[in-house]
């Protein structure tokens, strides 16, 4: 008997430590009005900057709450300022639109920071900063964004709000616009919906990095990406944004790959992915792995993954996840 | 005044608006651009040595122990080579130690007490309880991690540890691990508290948190005269004496293995469960081969490693011997507290192939393994009421003789299950205090504390539950 309720009470201890936020979260989870308020002005912004309508309706389908709860909500919020009814349409006043902004502004830097700092997940980044969101101030939100070098844009090309409101709008693309045979920039990648973003992810597809548009039919876009042919489908590729590149001497020459070199060769570094993120990239940045620097494969591990290369006189081992995103020539 | 700040405040619009138009690569762009300037400075003022023979000795030696067929049999001599000068260099300078503290201080101090009238309580805490077990942790702990640690740093001050993590990390990266766990599993051979200190090179926080959290799995030094004993005792006698040393030696280096086994699985399960994540920035400098500087080797594994675990080890003995004498001697309805857990607790002990006084010992033996057999042999003691063994209740003591030792157990009810799953538990259970306490130092957070507590308890009386089942379902 008593083991039982030995290796019970263990599980139990066992199972309070890895829940012990989940179970806080879930206790406090009806308390906040402040989270509705909040969630209802990110939306609100979301409508006005897509163009599109915004009701009370669609304001309680967003946040699962029911009708008459969503019209106090809307009271308190006209009440205060932040948005005015005209003719069951919703608007954001210029006090609510700033309101947004810094809500928006945290939840991208909390998204930076989680991609920076953190090796959480990719596709947990955005629900976790949905939560976070709420829980900090605008203090700590410059604080973290002065630790991160006050970054522009979040981890899926977003730009963050500054300080003062201001947000950069850069006039994108869908990746379905481009014409066969153009260079284009990913600029941004929707996060939403969730499987397809985190199919995006998947392929290693992110901000920043140069594409080429092989051929695009009904169907599918047949993209060539540092090296890789990936053929997406239409409604994938509808969540890439692009900017094209115009002037040919920005174009990268991202061919051949690190891990291509065979033990005894030399290359010179061209330059690192935009896949290598955060401590990844700043760790290699920091070794000297930089465009222009000589690298030479030495030795091969038993398993031929990781491989030893010499920068700058010394030794470095790098894993093969790695050097097939440093790009040499 | 006024002006000035205005044309501050259009300076900053204006360096605001620029931030956007310069984009997110300018820290790239920064950094190569000094690396170049750089690299263009120095190859203007430095000229190199055209002889490049020292690189050529390094990729020699490189060759050998990163080969296909070299590279593992050389590691696994050189830490079979390290364990056998730590455990068998240990003997004389432990026996010595004990003869000064155990046998000759420990006696001299009962007199002093008697000859100041001490009542008998507090003589049995502070001398037979509180003293014995720090003397006692001291002389089995302190020669062994003399030896070890200064041969391990010898090893990484030359070079050739990096190695073993460049043969390992393909391993460990298919648990989700970084390479150099390999580092700080085989420093918990020596000492986990070590190598959960030794963590500290594995740069990124997830994998170091596995590291940490595992390093207990590592059969470290405290535990490994409780294997051979109780692996001479129960799995020697099986066999025809001319097989018994090797043998037993064969079942003791296979939990060790067991427990590389169990490292890395939990590795596996950790990073995708508790520390799903992805692997982080790996990288690993082979720094080039050099002769080991003998004094500072000696100063970081002495003053560094050595006596900062045992300085922790001490700190917790202390209390704990008192523990220990006052569970033994404290006497409820004429019954010690030590009986009355003992007999509460042995059924369900039973039940997963251990006993009463295994349990008890393991939970109050906490500050270090080494002190878990005497504890054994003092519970045993109690329990059964044999007389001419020991010093009286509560007194830690270790027999010269291992058949003494065999026969004391077997009158505690031992049979050959019991000892095989208390090598199982020795290997899968709490880490000691001293681990504890500097995985909190390292981590700062009770929560990972607590999982590296917890987990390999529950690991350990699963393992041990299951081993008792097959055991009785086989014979």
């Amino acid at each position: 008997m008593s083991t039982i309720i030995i290796i019970l009470s263990l599980l139990i201890v066992f199972i309070f430590f890895l829940y012990k936020n989940k179970a806080f979260y879930l206790m406090k989870k009806n308390v906040k009005e402040k989270e509705k308020i909040e969630d209802s002005l990110k939306y609100l912004y979301d409508c006005e900057y897509n163009q599109r309508p915004c009701t009370i309706k669609s304001l309680s389908k967003k946040l699962s709450i029911s009708f008459i709860e969503t019209t106090q909500l809307i009271n308190k919020l006209v009440e205060l300022g932040l948005v005015t009814e005209k003719s069951d349409e919703l608007f954001l006043t210029a006090e609510g639109r700033q309101n947004a902004l810094q809500i928006i502004r945290i939840h991208r830097l909390l998204e930076k920071y989680f991609a920076e700092n953190t090796s959480i997940v990719e596709s947990r980044w955005h629900k976790l900063a949905e939560i976070k969101e709420h829980q900090l101030n605008v203090e700590e939100a410059n604080q973290i964004a002065s630790n991160l070098g006050n970054p522009l844009i979040d981890p899926h090309g977003d730009p963050i709000p500054s300080v003062d409101g201001t947000i950069l709008l850069e006039n994108t693309i869908k990746l379905t616009e481009l014409n066969e045979g153009l260079t284009a920039e990913i600029i941004h990648i929707e996060d939403e919906p969730e499987e397809i973003f985190s199919l995006i992810n998947s392929l290693k597809l992110y901000p920043g990095m140069q594409l080429k548009v092989k051929s695009i039919d009904k169907e599918n876009v047949l993209i060539e990406i540092e090296g890789r042919i990936i053929s997406l489908k239409k409604d994938v590729a509808d969540n890439i944004n692009v900017k094209e590149i115009k002037n040919e001497i920005l174009i990268k020459n991202f061919n051949r790959t690190l891990s291509s070199l065979k033990a005894g060769e030399s290359a010179i570094v061209v330059g690192l992915s935009k896949a290598l993120r955060g401590q990844q990239r700043r760790r290699l940045l920091d070794l000297g792995i930089v465009p222009g620097t000589k690298i030479k494969a030495v030795l091969e591990s038993i398993g031929k993954d990781p491989v030893a290369y010499e920068v700058r006189g010394t030794l470095i081992a790098l894993r093969k996840n790695q050097s097939d995103y440093i790009f040499i020539q | 005044m006024e002006k000035e700040l205005k044309q501050r405040e259009l300076l900053l619009e204006v360096a605001n608006k620029l931030r956007w138009k310069i984009g997110e690569n300018v820290h790239d762009l920064i950094l190569e651009s000094i690396y170049k300037h750089a690299e263009e400075i120095a190859s203007a003022v430095t000229k190199r040595k055209v002889g490049v023979q020292k690189f050529d000795f390094d990729s020699f030696i490189d060759r050998i122990v990163t080969n296909k067929w070299t590279g593992f049999p050389i590691m696994f001599l050189l830490l079979a080579i390290v364990f056998w000068l730590t455990i068998v260099g240990a003997n004389y300078p432990s026996s010595a130690l004990s003869f000064l503290l155990v046998d000759t201080i420990h006696p001299l101090l009962r007199k002093v007490a008697e000859y100041f009238y001490f009542p008998w309580w507090l003589k049995g805490i502070l001398i037979d309880g509180a003293y014995l077990s720090m003397a006692w942790v001291i002389s089995v702990m302190l020669p062994p991690m003399a030896i070890f640690f200064p041969l391990f740093t010898f090893l990484e001050d030359f070079g050739y540890l990096p190695r073993v993590a460049f043969n390992m990390d393909a391993i460990y990266k298919k648990v989700g691990a970084h390479g150099k766990q390999a580092l700080t599993m085989s420093m918990g051979f020596g000492c986990n508290a070590a190598g959960v200190i030794a963590a500290r090179i594995i740069d990124s926080p997830r994998e170091r948190l596995i590291a940490i959290i595992t390093n207990n799995f590592s059969l470290c030094n405290g535990r490994w005269p409780t294997q051979i004993l109780i692996s001479t005792i129960f799995i020697g006698s099986l066999v025809p004496s001319y097989l018994a040393g090797l043998i037993s030696a064969g079942v003791v280096v296979g939990v060790a293995i067991l427990g590389v086994l169990f490292s890395l699985i939990v590795s596996w399960f950790l990073s995708r469960t508790l520390l799903k994540g992805e692997p982080s920035a790996f990288s690993l400098e082979l720094p080039p081969y050099r002769p080991p500087k003998i004094l500072q080797i000696l100063y970081t594994s002495l003053i560094d490693r050595t006596l900062l675990v045992l300085w922790r080890a001490v700190v917790f003995a202390f209390p704990a011997g008192a523990v220990i004498w006052l569970v033994a001697n404290v006497n409820i309805n004429n019954l010690s507290i030590a009986e009355h857990f003992i007999r509460w607790i042995n059924p369900s002990a039973v039940f997963i192939g251990l006993n009463g006084v295994i349990i008890l010992a393991y939970i109050i033996a906490i500050p270090a393994n080494e002190i878990v057999i005497p504890t054994i042999l003092m519970l045993t003691v109690l329990t059964t009421k044999l007389t001419g063994f020991g010093a009286g209740a509560g007194v830690m003591f270790e027999l010269e003789n291992i058949s003494d030792i065999e026969y004391l157990l077997k009158a505690g009810g031992w049979t050959t299950l019991t000892g095989i799953n208390l090598m199982l538990f020795s290997l899968l259970h709490n880490p000691c205090s001293t681990t504890i306490f500097t995985i909190y130092k390292e981590t700062k957070s009770f929560k990972w504390t607590a999982i590296a507590t917890f987990l390999p308890i529950v690991l350990g009386i699963l393992v041990c539950f299951l081993v008792t089942r097959l055991w009785y379902i086989l014979f």
